[in-house]
């Protein structure tokens, strides 16, 4: 039947007659969504409940027990009009009120039929858990008694006086906060340093504790103050990446009527955690460099920012995204986009008629698309992170585990839904008439992606760090054995008429000097003596003229010396002593190397590379792009002078490797961060003479060297791409 | 102390056994495990099998009567205790052999012991037509019977039924078992005592009916809790006495496919009569206002989906006319829909094609079979509306009172076994809904059909036209021709052409009934012409004329391929039965339903292409459209029975407060 929703449904004759009615312990609460009327029913006992609209609750509130179904059905057939459910949707809500425990029939229940709802239920619970490995939720603990207990107290939070004190610990915490940004900033280097991973889950475990129990007493809070339920029955713990975290089920918050109450409820948490956070600052700055201090410190990295990231963040399902469909006032808002998102391509593309539109107003669709795409996006990246972060933390003798990880997750993110979606493509009855149009559709979009991706050629680059390296590098030698007294400033431009790099001071040759003119003089008094004509001995004369002349060359031998120990640079360039630091005042043998002058008109630039990535350089282009660390957007070219064919586990600086925040992975057992892992590559880049306002380069500078490979398609280059990330993970 | 005999406890307790339908992954494994179930199931294995059974026959065959019947009982008392072995099996299988060929004197074949073999493994047993399926069903028939739970043999008439029970009532009274058959005539108690019998010749409409009369005798108490409850309760008056099945433990299904899959979804209703003059008066006022609508502006058909649909000024018009009216009128949606069945009554259902007038009352006239159906209503009101455009007197629709499809039904028996003469086809269906393996048994003498390529044409009047050549052609050298007819229609159209061609011949439909077997059986004769539907004379066996033989025997002529392959290759085995010659063709043209529904474009774009040509224009892409159109045919069909059939888990899941269904 071409009929959207038949009156008539064959399976009427098995509730027609029944007098069912609401279980005695069901709550009613009336909610407004987008200017229309909801009913949610509620059981407090099993927290149960099933959302209906207005005419489906006219027909449901009908049923008291006395009336049979059929009559109910007449009734609201007669009130409502067209809006009424039809037998068939009144089969369906009476089938789902009665597979939530809301409904009660005079029949006595089925037992068997009970016991196995049940155990479908758990099931489809444990499936849930398989499928959803990095979320997995086990209750443990009732905690409703608790907080009974203690609403009294800890409820008063949720007040307007609760508010304004809540903003005062906030702007106290601010208040002190505000004038150490600089020093709170540097700190967050360390906080995942694996020092500081314990206290970092223990400021989270607190945290989220009283998150949670922020939670529940808002819930408990406005349960009592407006009589409507407020029951907090389930908590547990949430193995988020593993990681074990506290979660509350404060679900019944849902019955509030009140949108105020509920979304103070969902916004609960985060204000608790917001207020620690202020605290923790408060108590952080008055403590010196103590364990309290790092705890207080981690507690507020913990309590705001990461808190705002994920629980503040309406694009993951977490507090935020509650509190935004409650205030769009689109209830279920996530899979509702999602099923909009694909009804708009059953709709359209495939053009099924039958294909029921979730959106009940224009409003809604424009939600829908725009939190569909973007949050698709955005869990895509963030489970693409995840899937990292754990493959990188994880020690490389357990690396088949993240590749079973990956497989995993592949099969429940990427195959199931492709197989679910092909079974709908064959099978779906949705989709009898139009099927030739959906399948071909789907063929011309899988043609056209594998067309995009696998046929048409896309450039392709590759960056590498190199450092920049003269080519001339004069050695600067002490030509004296010395003291360095003075020394130019590493990178100092030098020039060999007017610069001196190094001062050396050496005492022995001091010495000499001092003795060879105390010589002189003894002799030029004695050659005196000997020509003063009472005394006059011209033998002794030639004698002492001969050792003057003698001592008079030595001593200028000295000077000279001397003088050689202000030592100008070779040739002009840039100097660079041969220690950073911690030279003035050592001692330098003769012939010891000082520094060196680098000449600045010639420099190329030493790149490494490790196996994978020089297959692909070997088939680079010759002309490259040069960018400096620090400066993007501008860039010189080069040229690739050559690949050093032998790999070879020496750096040719240590800016290159690990330890430094290079991009080689260093050999751990080498201290000083010269030595590769794995064998590497050198090559050698020159840049080509730069235009005015182009970055100047220096030597010693870290720079990216971009390679253009010839275009591929991007198919080829994402295979090739994951060929090599698993390369230089697992060593391949 | 409350009690219950036995066979109450096991109807209340069917049920048991009855599985939901796999969904996802583990439909998919089911399916594959049924893959691989088909392979390892092999014919070869019950064909070694029944060497062993065979084994026996020296031995039986000289002991004595009372020897033999000792034996038997000996056998009962094995199997009744339910601890036989395989050995036992076989020597049980042996016994009735040679008890059947003294009593009735046919003594198995070896093939026909491998399908008792595979029918005791719960298969499904394709047995080509005429290699004695009835005479099959007795072994596991009797072994099923020594196990004293009752045993079912299902048959599709009342007549196969009695006429079964009656012929093999001497083997099974040998073995020491007693036989009934249940007919639609018999009363309670009669019924009662058959059901009570260790095997029962029935039908399926009639094992079902009782099921369900069954189910409204129990009322509410649908478990057995429940019912002992009852029965400290109120004492012995309790629905429970009035029963009269005993349980559904075993049963052989004869027809398998035509009982299981193309009947599977017809629903049995218990109805009652609810008067209801507002709503009797709502179907003529339908009819009236669905005359005022034009076809194309007003409304659009469909007939792919036989579908009718209202365009924007339909509705606008529809909503014009029925202004100010109250009552069912008010609503747009209720209005609509009383219009579009209305409409769809008027265009798709046609008066002496889909239904006949008889005593002011509409009957329905089965389109492939050509029989009238005095006990069938169209669902949805759609009866109503026929009547209505009829000017008939509306009768109100009925009120149900409780329904089970056979799909349903037969997936409630512990021992589910079937066999028929085309089930290979259909073996995917078998398994996912009934868990039944099928079994290729071989026929007893080689098959020498002959099957001709089909002959495509353009368009339905060259077809007829070739069709009238051929069978004159084919007359002029003196063999029977049976020519098989999709509907009613085509075979009175058929009957036309070869009447003005002055063709003697004689038609199978509606209107000769009661000759139909006369004439099925004649069909055999030297020049006979016989046109019939597809399905008229199932089962029944077409002897050939001496004489006949030699000159190629029958030829069999499809003028139209049905939806299912199977119901084709039924038709097809019509001829060259038991070692007989005999040759098959098929004529079918572009315009076809078949094609025209489930490969429209394909189709059209072929018609476009030939346009006119009376000539034949077979080829390979002409032939595969007709394969293709099948193909999908019979996907549809299942998938719109497995549907059904998830529907009905749902409903089950979902109105457990209702009680249980089935």
């Amino acid at each position: 039947m071409p009929v959207d929703r038949p009156t008539f449904s064959e399976s009427w004759y098995r509730v027609g007659s029944l007098r069912p009615r609401l279980r005695a312990g069901v709550q009613v609460h009336r909610q407004h969504f987008r200017g229309r009327m909801w009913h949610v029913l509620a059981d407090p006992a099993s927290n149960d409940f099933l959302r209906m609209s207005e005419p489906a609750y006219g027909f449901v509130a009908l049923l008291d027990g006395r009336r049979t179904v059929a009559d109910a059905w007449q009734i609201a057939g007669d009130r409502l009009g067209d809006a009424a459910p039809t037998q068939g949707e009144a089969i369906q809500l009476l089938g789902q009120l009665y597979a939530s425990n809301l409904l009660m029939a005079e029949l006595p229940p089925d037992a068997e039929g009970l016991l196995k709802r049940y155990s479908k239920r758990r099931r489809r619970e444990v499936q849930s858990y398989l499928t959803n490995l990095l979320f997995i939720r086990i209750p443990l603990i009732d905690p409703e008694h608790f907080l009974n207990r203690w609403v009294g107290v800890f409820g008063r939070i949720f007040s307007p006086v609760g508010l304004v004190v809540w903003l005062g610990v906030l702007l106290g915490g601010g208040y002190f906060v505000a004038g150490r940004l600089g020093e709170l900033a540097d700190r967050t280097e360390g906080l995942f340093s694996a020092a500081n991973l314990p206290l970092l889950y223990v400021a989270m475990i607190i945290t989220k504790i009283c998150h949670e129990f922020g939670h529940a007493f808002a819930v408990k809070r406005f349960g009592r103050v407006t009589g409507t339920g407020g029951e907090v029955h389930v908590m547990g713990v949430m193995l988020l990446v593993f990681l074990p975290l506290p979660y509350v089920d404060a679900s019944s918050a849902w019955a509030f009527r009140l949108k105020r109450h509920r979304i103070v409820v969902g916004t609960a948490g985060v204000m608790v955690e917001l207020a620690i956070a202020a605290i923790a600052a408060i108590v952080w700055e008055h403590t010196g460099n103590s364990t309290l201090s790092a705890i207080c410190y981690n507690v507020m990295f913990i309590a705001s920012i990461s808190t705002l990231l994920f629980n503040g963040n309406p694009l993951l399902r977490y507090d935020a995204y509650y509190v935004l469909s409650d205030l769009v006032e689109i209830p279920n808002l996530a899979p509702r986009s999602r099923q909009y998102l694909q009804y708009l391509v059953k709709r359209y593309v495939f053009g099924a008629q039958r294909s029921r539109n979730p959106a009940h107003t224009a409003g809604e669709r424009i939600w829908f698309v725009f939190y569909g795409i973007a949050s698709t996006l955005y869990r895509v990246v963030i489970f693409a992170l995840i899937l990292l972060f754990v493959t990188d933390r994880l020690p490389k003798q357990f690396a088949i585990i993240a590749v079973l990880f990956a497989a995993v997750a592949a099969f429940m993110w990427l195959c199931v839904p492709l197989g679910k979606f092909v079974r709908y493509l064959l099978t779906s009855g949705e989709l009898d008439r139009t099927r030739g149009r959906a399948v071909a559709a789907t063929a011309v979009f899988i043609v056209l992606v594998a067309v995009a991706i696998g046929a048409i050629p896309a450039p392709e680059r590759v960056r590498v760090e190199g450092v920049v390296e003269p080519v001339e590098l004069v050695e600067v030698y002490a030509p004296e054995d010395g003291f360095i007294d003075d020394l130019r400033d590493p990178c100092a431009p030098v020039h060999p008429a007017s610069d001196v790099v190094v001062r050396l001071r050496n005492p022995k040759l001091e010495d000499v000097i001092q003795r060879l003119k105390a010589n002189l003089a003894g002799l030029r008094r004695r050659r005196a003596i000997a020509t003063a004509p009472e005394t006059r001995d011209p033998g002794e004369v030639r004698v002492l003229d001969g050792h003057i002349a003698y001592t008079e060359r030595q001593l200028e031998r000295f000077r000279r010396r001397r003088a050689s120990l202000a030592v100008a640079p070779p040739q002009a360039g840039l100097w660079l002593p041969a220690q950073a630091g911690g030279m003035i005042g050592r001692f330098f043998r003769r012939g010891e190397q000082i520094g060196r002058v680098a000449a600045l008109k010639a420099l190329h630039i030493r790149a490494v590379v490790d196996q994978a990535d020089k297959r692909l350089i070997d088939e680079a282009d010759e002309r490259v792009e040069i960018r400096v660390s620090g400066r993007p957007d501008d860039h010189l070219d080069g040229r690739l002078l050559d690949v050093f064919p032998v790999g070879d586990r020496a750096l040719p600086s240590a800016a290159l490797g690990y330890a430094v925040g290079g991009p080689i992975a260093t050999d751990p057992k080498d201290a000083e961060g010269t030595t590769a892992a794995a064998p590497v590559f050198q090559v050698r880049i020159r840049p080509l003479a730069a235009r005015s306002g182009r970055p100047r380069l220096l030597p010693g500078q870290r720079v990216v060297v971009r390679f253009e490979l010839p275009s591929k398609p991007l198919a080829v280059q994402w295979w090739g791409a994951l060929r090599r990330l698993l390369q230089r993970r697992f060593r391949i | 102390m409350a009690t219950l005999p036995s066979t109450t406890w096991r109807t209340l307790t069917a049920g048991a056994g009855e599985r939901e339908l796999p969904k996802g992954l583990d439909a998919a494994w089911d399916a594959a495990a049924g893959r691989a179930r088909r392979l390892t199931t092999r014919t070869s294995r019950f064909l070694r099998r029944a060497q062993k059974v065979l084994a026996w026959e020296r031995h039986f065959a000289n002991i004595s009567d009372a020897r033999l019947r000792d034996a038997a009982a000996e056998l009962r008392d094995v199997f009744r205790r339910g601890r036989d072995t395989r050995a036992d099996l076989e020597r049980a299988f042996a016994v009735v052999r040679e008890v059947a060929f003294r009593k009735i004197g046919e003594r198995p074949f070896p093939v026909q012991v491998a399908g008792a073999l595979a029918l005791h493994a719960r298969c499904v047993a394709e047995m080509a037509t005429g290699e004695g399926k009835t005479l099959v069903a007795t072994m596991p028939a009797t072994v099923a019977g020594w196990r004293g739970r009752g045993c079912h043999v299902v048959t599709v008439n009342d007549y196969l039924a009695q006429r079964d029970a009656e012929w093999m009532a001497p083997v099974y009274r040998f073995c020491g078992l007693r036989v009934a058959h249940v007919d639609s005539e018999m009363e309670a108690p009669a019924r009662r005592d058959a059901y009570a019998a260790d095997i029962t010749y029935l039908t399926n409409k009639e094992v079902t009916a009782d099921f369900l009369r069954d189910r409204l005798a129990l009322g509410r108490l649908r478990s057995l809790p429940q019912v002992l409850l009852e029965r400290i309760d109120r004492g012995r008056a309790s629905g429970a006495d009035r029963l009269v099945q005993r349980g559904l433990e075993y049963a052989i299904v004869d027809e398998a496919d035509s009982v299981l899959i193309d009947e599977a979804v017809t629903p049995l209703i218990i109805s009652g009569q609810a008067p209801n003059p507002e709503q009797a008066k709502a179907f003529s006022e339908a009819a009236a206002l669905a005359e005022q609508l034009e076809p194309r502006r007003d409304f659009r058909t469909n007939d792919r989906y036989r579908e009718v649909e209202l365009t924007p000024a339909g509705r606008r018009r529809l909503d014009a006319l029925t202004d100010g009216r109250g009552g069912i009128w008010a609503g747009a949606r209720r209005a609509e829909e009383l219009v579009v069945q209305s409409l769809t009554a008027g265009v798709y259902y046609r008066r002496d094609k889909h239904y006949v007038v008889q005593d002011d009352k509409v009957v329905i006239v089965d389109e492939f079979t050509g029989r009238l159906m005095p006990d069938r209503e169209w669902r949805d009101g759609l009866h109503q509306h026929v009547q209505a455009k009829e000017g008939l007197e509306v009768e109100p629709p009925k009120d149900t009172y409780a329904r089970v499809s056979f799909q349903r039904f037969f997936r409630l028996y512990r021992h589910l076994a079937g066999m028929t003469g085309t089930a290979a086809e259909a073996r995917r269906e078998f398994w996912q809904i009934y868990h039944l393996p099928v079994v290729v048994i071989p026929t007893n003498r080689p098959c020498i059909r002959r099957v001709a390529p089909d002959r495509v044409f353009a368009s339905a009047e060259a077809k007829w036209q070739s069709v009238v050549e051929r069978i004159s052609a084919l007359h002029a050298e003196g063999r029977p021709v049976l020519i098989g007819t999709r509907s009613v229609g085509a075979s009175e159209h058929l009957s036309e052409l070869l009447t003005a061609r002055e063709l003697d011949h004689q038609v199978l439909n509606a209107v000769r009934h009661a000759e139909e077997a006369q004439i099925v059986a004649s069909a055999g004769m030297r020049g006979r012409i016989t046109v019939a539907t597809n399905m008229a004379g199932r089962g029944t066996n077409i002897r050939l004329a001496c004489g006949v033989e030699e000159i190629g025997g029958l030829v069999v002529i499809a003028t139209e391929r049905h939806e299912a392959g199977r119901i084709d290759r039924q038709l097809f085995g019509r001829c060259a039965r038991q070692g007989q010659p005999g040759s098959v063709e098929a004529v079918v043209a572009l315009d076809d339903e078949l094609v025209r529904r489930h490969a429209p474009r394909l189709s059209g774009s072929l018609r476009t292409r030939y346009g006119g040509t009376d000539r034949e224009v077979s080829s390979a892409l002409t032939r595969r459209v007709f394969s293709v159109a099948q193909r999908r045919a019979e996907r549809l069909a299942l998938r719109q029975r497995k549907g059904v059939l998830r529907t009905d888990d749902w409903l089950d899941e979902y109105l457990g407060f209702a009680g249980r269904e089935g």
